[in-house]
């Protein structure tokens, strides 16, 4: 097995895997907590929806998906902000949307295209040196932006209108954490795949959230168990050579099961009188 | 101490709301510091609209407010800092992994402004604002281990380490058992007395408050009346606001409409 660390493709791809694992893991903590999991499910495709323009038409797939993954984000948040409609509704009619414009974009291209459909199951054993620059950069600047915003980001999650009222850019912050997730969504699509990212922010936050109850344990658990799921997700799929997507998803899952199970919440439920 | 007789928050013909829907209309009020406060009035009545009006989230669509002398008429106006809130109960996730440490230090990031850290300092403000509510062995726990009227003190110690001039309460005592109404009211007026605090706040228990409060506003969209609690309390003027939902026994007045509201 040792010698699969020999190789360029699979250093590369357990490099993209552990960048890819850790930004999704950190992002997912505000996610998780903010109660904005269908919007990440929304985003990924309508960054898939840019991907297949961008390979119909001939132009860049990851600036079209950062441009429809915006997109669709920032109207998300519009519409909740205006109370319109309930973000679910939002979310859950530009999610088919963009799925329908992305099956109409394959549809329209000329024959079968295996690299499209790469950026839908994910492919990280195949990606490429300027890929994994682009994966390197955007995740740096998304990490930068969280690390920046931190106290903010953690105080909307928790209460954003108190959040507004003590001064706090509450709005424009939010507006951030979707511009976060719309980008983190972009950066993992050759990894896991507009299918699966959606996982890869989810799994992590959510295991951590069974194991403690303090706000930076919490992340910093996320992030432990975001790389290395999907570090050993890609060494479980060249190993056993099946497709790594899957294989790191279906390996968050499982830590997440046993994490339910194991919760010491769970375990330790305070016996707390109701008071009506 | 502050000088009494200074108001820091004035509602000059001030009204609220949205287009065809006033929630509060033409409003003059001042609050002075160093003043308890205790503001009553009957479901959508406009209670929670004076207290968003002060926080800065809704501006006046007539008339002005003034808060610490500044027209605050646009939102967010950096005063806002100095008003310490403890927002209704039920408004926040209160299993959310947080610990009650963590909690309070949130109090503290308005007043640090973007970019910066939270340092010793901050901390120290944290962990001195738990114990001014009793709460500072605490400080590891989770939040969602906490009764209810625990809860509320890390909520007020949150308020606190804003190191407010007014402390904003809204509804301080819904949802809690008796004791801990005694207990947080208690609390608050403590706070009153020792920090020398502005203190504004909203409550259906006109009984829990009317020996404590130095001024009651009773508000029903309109300002129906503000002075002593001796002066707004008259049979009179309660059956006008409240109607067939007054009942007044010997030594209180029991809201019946109230009991219906919260669940």
């Amino acid at each position: 097995m040792f010698e699969l660390f020999t190789y360029d493709f699979m250093q590369r791809s357990l490099l993209a895997a552990a960048m890819v694992g850790g930004l999704c893991s950190v992002i997912g903590v505000f996610v998780v907590l903010r109660g904005l999991a269908f919007v990440g499910a929304g985003t990924s495709h309508a960054a898939f929806a840019g991907v297949a323009l961008g390979y119909l038409m001939g132009w860049p797939p990851l600036g079209l998906a950062i441009l429809f993954g915006l997109a669709t984000v920032w109207i998300t948040g519009w519409v909740e902000e205006k109370g319109r409609m309930k973000l679910d509704v939002s979310i859950g009619i530009l999610y088919t949307t963009t799925m329908a414009l992305a099956i109409l974009f394959i549809g329209l291209m000329k024959g079968y295209n295996a690299e499209v459909y790469g950026y839908l199951f994910g492919s990280v054993l195949s990606v490429t040196n300027e890929e994994l620059r682009i994966i390197g950069g955007l995740s740096i600047l998304v990490l930068g932006l969280i690390l920046l915003f931190s106290k903010e980001l953690y105080f909307i999650a928790f209460d954003q209108e108190m959040a507004e009222a003590s001064g706090i850019p509450a709005r424009k912050i939010f507006f951030l954490l979707l511009t976060l997730v719309a980008l983190t969504v972009v950066v993992s699509l050759k990894t896991v795949g507009a299918i699966l990212v959606f996982a890869m922010i989810l799994i992590p936050a959510s295991t951590a959230y069974q194991l403690t109850s303090s706000l930076t344990t919490l992340t910093f658990y996320s992030v432990i168990i975001g790389i290395t799921t999907s570090v050993a997700g890609v060494l479980i799929s060249a190993t056993w050579d099946v497709p790594s997507g899957p294989a790191i998803v279906l390996l968050a899952t499982t830590v997440f099961f046993v994490s339910v199970l194991f919760s010491p919440k769970r375990m330790k439920s305070p016996t707390r009188a109701h008071v009506h | 101490m502050p000088d009494s007789h200074e108001p820091i928050i004035r509602f000059d013909h001030a009204s609220f709301g949205f287009p065809g829907v006033i929630a509060l209309k033409d409003i003059c009020l001042s609050i002075n510091a160093g003043e308890f406060v205790g503001v009553i009035g009957p479901n959508g009545s406009g209670k929670t609209t004076l207290c968003k009006a002060v926080l800065g989230l809704m501006a006046p669509v007539e008339g002005h407010l003034h808060i610490f002398d500044c027209a605050c008429d646009a939102l967010r106006c950096h005063h806002r800092a100095k008003i310490g809130y403890l927002p209704q109960k039920g408004v926040v996730d209160r299993n959310f992994p947080v610990t009650v440490l963590e909690t309070v230090m949130m109090g503290r990031y308005g007043a640090l402004g973007l970019f910066k850290r939270p340092g010793l300092k901050d901390q120290e403000i944290a962990i001195e604002s738990l114990t001014h509510v009793g709460m500072e062995s605490h400080k590891d726990t989770a939040l969602g281990h906490l009764s209810g009227g625990q809860q509320q003190r890390v909520f007020i110690a949150r308020a606190l380490a804003q190191q407010p001039k007014v402390l904003l309460l809204d509804e301080p005592t819904t949802g809690l058992d008796i004791t801990a109404q005694h207990n947080v009211i208690e609390l608050v007026e403590h706070l009153h007395d020792e920090l020398g605090l502005t203190v504004l706040l909203i409550t259906h228990d006109i009984n829990m408050i009317r020996s404590r409060v130095d001024r009651l506003v009773l508000l029903k969209t309109r300002l129906f009346a503000a002075g002593a609690p001796a002066d707004v309390l008259k049979p009179d003027i309660l059956s006008e606001v409240y109607g067939k939902d007054l009942v007044i026994t010997e030594k209180d007045f029991l809201i019946v409409e109230d009991y219906h509201h919260h669940h």
